[in-house]
């Protein structure tokens, strides 16, 4: 028995010990005498490698680009450990904002390259691009972008007496229709609601600041401001909702609502909705039978509509070893031809970062998606403070749900948020002047 | 006499069979996703078996990780670190537990503190440690701190069942001229097999689910773990479900089965024969 | 050579005692000389950088402690980050304790398919946190999630759990109460087997009943590893970030806004790394006075048999 045992454990480690230094094989090899450079890009719902990696593959032959998928879940450190590594990716794929990692000296500006190459940049949406810079340099191109507009559903237009060919366009007309479709059962919970503001990734109360006009930033960049007139007015109509459909009943509809076809918006539960464009193709697949409709976001009477739009951006962290590889991808991604493929391929796209792709005549196939396109003429990047980007958001949003909840009036919500946004920006700017000067612009490359 | 033990036989078994339930059920749930299409996942009221079983969501995995790759990164790092786990903090807790020293307690709430300091915090610097050592993308950053104290966990719990064992013993083996070395590895040792075989058990449980390290040390795809694999299922606004659950039970499985084989080990008590006098 | 070291060594700490001494700094070494290497660094650095501004990728600005000052009297969710945290361990530790010691005795009883059982119970507690994070979000559905489901079917409407600013933390509590028959379970067993048949018979023929056995022989005997656990339970729960991490983000309201998930905020969101560095800091001196009373505490009530070093 003994010797049974003692040769099955050698065998055992013998094979543990194979198994673990044998060279298994995965995906494609890099082939020889191209030049490597490698790219990092966060996962997003499908993950295979990005298409624009694998087009810059395929049709030239001196690079090659390596491509690792970085997971959404702390992917802040990833990146930023990459960075400090010394040793970073030639490429990275971000989510707005820009600034976050541009005004900490992480990526390297691309103006020359744009000059050398006489790159046009008027081909980006102008509320893209302009997330892009930071004092006056260019850090990354917009690759892609989400597009949101207002969809309704016809049908349930009819059941209310309304007119399906006719959206509202204005907030108060909203209201009205929102009293018409929705719906409760015997015991009071709703079962049919027309639009809930905060139901989606769009906040209604900031389009609203937006469309009024609200500056939430002085010119300056110093001064924050989030109780003004505008921000007010919006978060009044938002306290008038939820006067009328208590908050708790509204979460509690909001309950059921999951993804694919248990979306409020395509289980036809919610008549109207903001929503991206990639709901289209989420329509087609999942509810092909949908009667809906797409317009412009609704605006206040004497206003014009507003959307907005971040960006996923392709940049070159410094400390590359090779970024002029780095830009000849980054320039074919955002390449109409690129973008347009890329739509195709996927099943549920997103909405391209640059206005040619977006007007061409095979992604603008028909009048719902022509009317994201021109939505995104209206739109604004959801950069506001770019120093407190995540501040600003997250006192957003806390105020507002303070004031959906009755803890405080718009007027208190907002002063606490302005008070603390203003000091977080207050530190991010006193910490920038003192870094100023201090270092240098190769430091990362150590 | 036969009644009672009847009696009691079922009242245990009764509250194994109530607890199990309760336990197993959103296992059943992972299961049963990780055969679905992400359409079928979420539908009202749930859906137990899956009508349209994908058997793909499976395959998939195989084709979207490495998976046999990870999984035996993810091996040896975990034997690797269950190895140094085991014999350096068994080392050190010894000398917490069965030797007199002075500055010994304070010591000993040092060793603790260090594990009250959220790693948030210490990771970056760790990082550039790390860096300057050399050894960012390699498995070193993962397996080397082991060895050297294997952690204030580990330390704690084996200090705590190292206690346990009776004056006598040390005595006895000192007046026969025992070296402390002795002491600790042919008899202390063999004693806590149990204990130590749990806080092997818990160092896989961790190093095997360890998703962060790998994360920021590992920069080669093909170095990643399974944990690393698993994480690249959850996206931003939307996670593949099914492809998520098939992953988990997939990493799972080793998990379970060693635990499941190797249970004696651990628990096992302590044999207590020839000690009293 | 080693030869002469040891000879040296020997004549210059012949006793016993301090030969114990000596050895105990060797047997120790592994754990002080990793602290040096690996620990030394990244703690101080983090203590300078809690006395600064620094954003990771650029250099620290040093403003002595003002971030501490901050923290404390013009922090708008400090506090309430603080008041989550110890409402979470307060319910979340005494529960799993008490969960987990049931279940090891539960457990203990070798009757057929023992191993299965334990096998069961022990497996939701290796199920990776992220996953873990996402299967619960759907149990926890007010709609359609399983826990809803069973209150359901005993004709209880369940609350909005995740949804619910109220119930977010008992939600989150009740998630942690899974891994019930996890490692601690597995650990209190072992502990359970260790403890001599004799000392139960002594209290059969006393005529004790279940209760007496478990008070004043299995409680007792194990205490060691319970008080280990209270204060391992503690400390962890004091961190607890990914459940809310990827759940709630904090919400609804701020009120799973954990104080290490704030931090987290601060640390990797704000890049404020040396606010979220003083975060630690304060942490670490908060949960090093609650270990501390811990084990004054301890001493009444934890029974060590064999501590032969003494205390």
């Amino acid at each position: 028995m003994d010797l049974i045992k003692k040769i099955a454990y050698t065998l055992g480690i013998a094979g543990i010990i194979l198994f673990l230094i044998w060279d298994l094989p995965f995906g494609e090899p890099v082939p020889e005498g191209r030049e490597l450079i490698r790219y990092w890009f966060i996962t997003g719902a499908k993950e295979e490698v990005p298409y624009h990696a694998r087009k810059f593959n395929a049709i030239q032959d001196s690079i090659y680009i390596e491509s690792t998928a970085v997971p959404w879940t702390e992917h802040e450190k990833k990146i930023l450990t990459g960075i400090m590594s010394g040793n970073p990716p030639d490429v990275i794929q971000q989510v707005t904002p820009v600034v976050k990692w541009a005004s900490r000296m992480a990526l390297i500006p691309l103006d020359e390259f744009i000059h050398r190459d006489n790159f046009d940049t008027t081909i980006f949406f102008p509320a893209l691009w302009e997330e892009m810079k930071w004092e006056g340099s260019v850090y990354a191109l917009p690759v892609n972008s989400a597009s949101y507009a207002f969809l309704y559903n016809k049908r349930l237009f009819r059941e209310a007496g309304l007119d399906p060919e006719k959206p509202p366009e204005t907030w108060s007309e909203l209201l009205e229709y929102n009293r018409l479709i929705t719906q409760r059962d015997q015991r009071g919970r709703f079962t049919r609601m027309g639009f809930i503001p905060h139901y989606g990734n769009l906040q209604t109360s900031i389009l609203m600041a937006w469309q009024l006009g609200a500056s939430f930033l002085s010119d300056d960049g110093t001064r924050i401001s989030m109780k003004n007139d505008e921000t007010l007015k919006a978060f009044a109509w938002i306290v008038d909702y939820y006067n009328e459909y208590p908050i708790n009943d509204v979460n509690a509809f909001m309950a059921g609502f999951g993804y694919a076809e248990q979306h409020g918006f395509l289980s036809e539960r919610v008549g109207m909705m903001v929503l991206d464009s990639s709901f289209l193709d989420q329509i087609e697949r999942y509810r092909p039978d949908l009667e809906f409709g797409v317009s412009f976001i609704p605006a206040f009477e004497g206003y014009t509509t507003v959307s907005s739009s971040g960006s996923w951006w392709l940049a070159i962290p410094r400390g590359a070893k090779n970024p002029e590889a780095a830009w000849e991808m980054i320039k074919l991604a955002v390449a109409k031809d690129t973008q347009l493929e890329t739509v195709a391929e996927m099943e549920e796209s997103l909405f391209p970062g640059t206005r040619e792709a977006a007007n061409d005549p095979s992604f603008l196939t028909d009048e719902m998606t022509e009317v994201f396109v021109r939505q995104m003429d209206y739109a604004r990047s959801p950069s506001i403070v770019p120093m407190a980007h995540d501040v600003f958001w997250r006192e957003f949003h806390n105020a507002q749900e303070r004031v959906m909840f009755g803890l405080q009036t718009p007027e208190q919500a907002l002063a606490r948020a302005e008070r603390i946004v203003q000091r977080a920006l207050d530190e991010a700017m006193s910490y920038d002047r003192f870094v100023r000067g201090r270092m240098s612009i190769t430091d990362h490359e150590k | 006499m036969k009644r009672n033990k009847l009696y009691r036989n079922i009242t245990v078994y009764a509250a194994l069979a109530i607890v199990s339930l309760v336990l197993i059920l959103p296992f059943l749930w992972i299961i049963s996703t990780s055969l679905k299409g992400d359409e079928d996942i979420f539908t009202t009221p749930p859906q137990w078996i899956p009508t349209d079983l994908r058997w793909e969501n499976y395959s998939t995995v195989f084709d979207r990780m490495p998976y046999i790759i990870y999984f035996r990164n993810s091996v040896f790092v975990t034997v690797m670190t269950i190895i140094g786990v085991v014999l350096s903090s068994s080392l050190v807790a010894y000398a917490f537990a069965c030797l007199r020293w002075p500055g010994r307690n304070a010591l000993f709430i040092f060793v603790l503190a260090t594990m009250m300091l959220p790693m948030q915090v210490t990771m970056i610097p760790m990082f550039v440690l790390f860096k300057e050592l050399g050894w960012l993308n390699t498995y070193k950053p993962l397996i080397v701190p082991a060895f050297f104290g294997g952690g204030a966990f580990n330390i704690f719990l084996l200090r705590q069942f190292f206690l346990t064992i009776p004056k006598e013993l040390f005595e006895a083996a000192r007046i026969d001229g025992c070296s402390e070395f002795r002491i600790y590895w042919n008899i202390v040792l063999p004693l806590a097999k149990p204990a130590l075989a749990t806080v092997a058990i818990l160092t896989f449980m961790f190093s095997w689910n360890d998703f962060l390290g790998p994360l920021i040390y590992l920069s080669d795809q093909l170095k990643g773990t399974l944990a690393l694999g698993l994480a690249l299922f959850v996206g931003q606004h939307q996670t593949e479900w099914g492809m998520l659950m098939a992953a988990s039970v997939l990493m799972m499985i080793p998990m379970v089965l060693i635990f499941f084989f190797f249970q004696r080990y651990f628990i096992k008590g302590f044999v207590m024969s020839g000690i009293k006098g | 050579m080693m030869h002469g070291i040891i000879n040296i060594i020997r004549r210059v700490y012949p006793s016993y005692k301090n030969k114990q001494i000596f050895l105990a700094f060797l047997f120790v070494s592994p754990w002080v000389v990793g602290f040096l290497i690996f620990g030394l660094y990244p703690i101080i650095m983090s203590v300078y950088y809690s006395l600064c501004r620094y954003d990771v990728l650029r250099i620290p600005q040093f403003i002595g402690f003002a971030n501490y000052r901050d923290l404390f009297f013009d922090d708008p969710y400090f506090w309430k980050a603080i008041w989550n945290t110890l409402f979470y361990t307060a319910f979340r530790v005494p529960l799993s304790i008490i969960g987990s010691l049931l279940l090891a005795v539960l457990v203990n009883n070798a009757v057929r398919g023992i191993k299965i059982f334990r096998t069961i119970f022990f497996m939701p507690s290796i199920i990776a946190g992220v996953v873990l994070s996402v299967i619960w979000l759907w149990m926890l559905n007010p709609q359609y999630g399983l826990i809803n489901s069973a209150l359901l079917f005993f004709g209880v409407t369940g609350p909005l759990w995740l949804q619910s600013a109220e119930w977010s933390k008992p939600a989150l509590i009740l998630m942690s109460l899974w891994s019930i028959g996890g490692g601690r379970m597995i650990v209190f067993l072992a502990a359970l087997q260790g403890i001599p048949q004799q000392l139960y018979e002594v209290v059969d023929i006393d005529g004790g009943s279940w209760w007496n056995k478990f008070w004043n022989v299995t409680v007792p005997m194990m205490s060691p590893v319970i008080f280990l656990w209270i204060v391992l339970e503690v400390m962890f729960s004091f961190q607890v970030f990914t459940e809310a991490y990827v759940m709630t983000q904090g919400g609804p309201l701020n009120s799973t806004l954990f104080y290490n998930l704030y931090l987290y905020y601060k640390a990797f969101d704000d890049f404020e790394m040396g606010y979220a560095s003083a975060m630690a800091w304060i942490l670490l001196v908060i949960t090093l006075i609650v270990t501390l009373a811990q084990f004054k505490i301890g001493r009444k009530w934890v029974y060590y048999e064999g501590d032969q070093a003494g205390k």
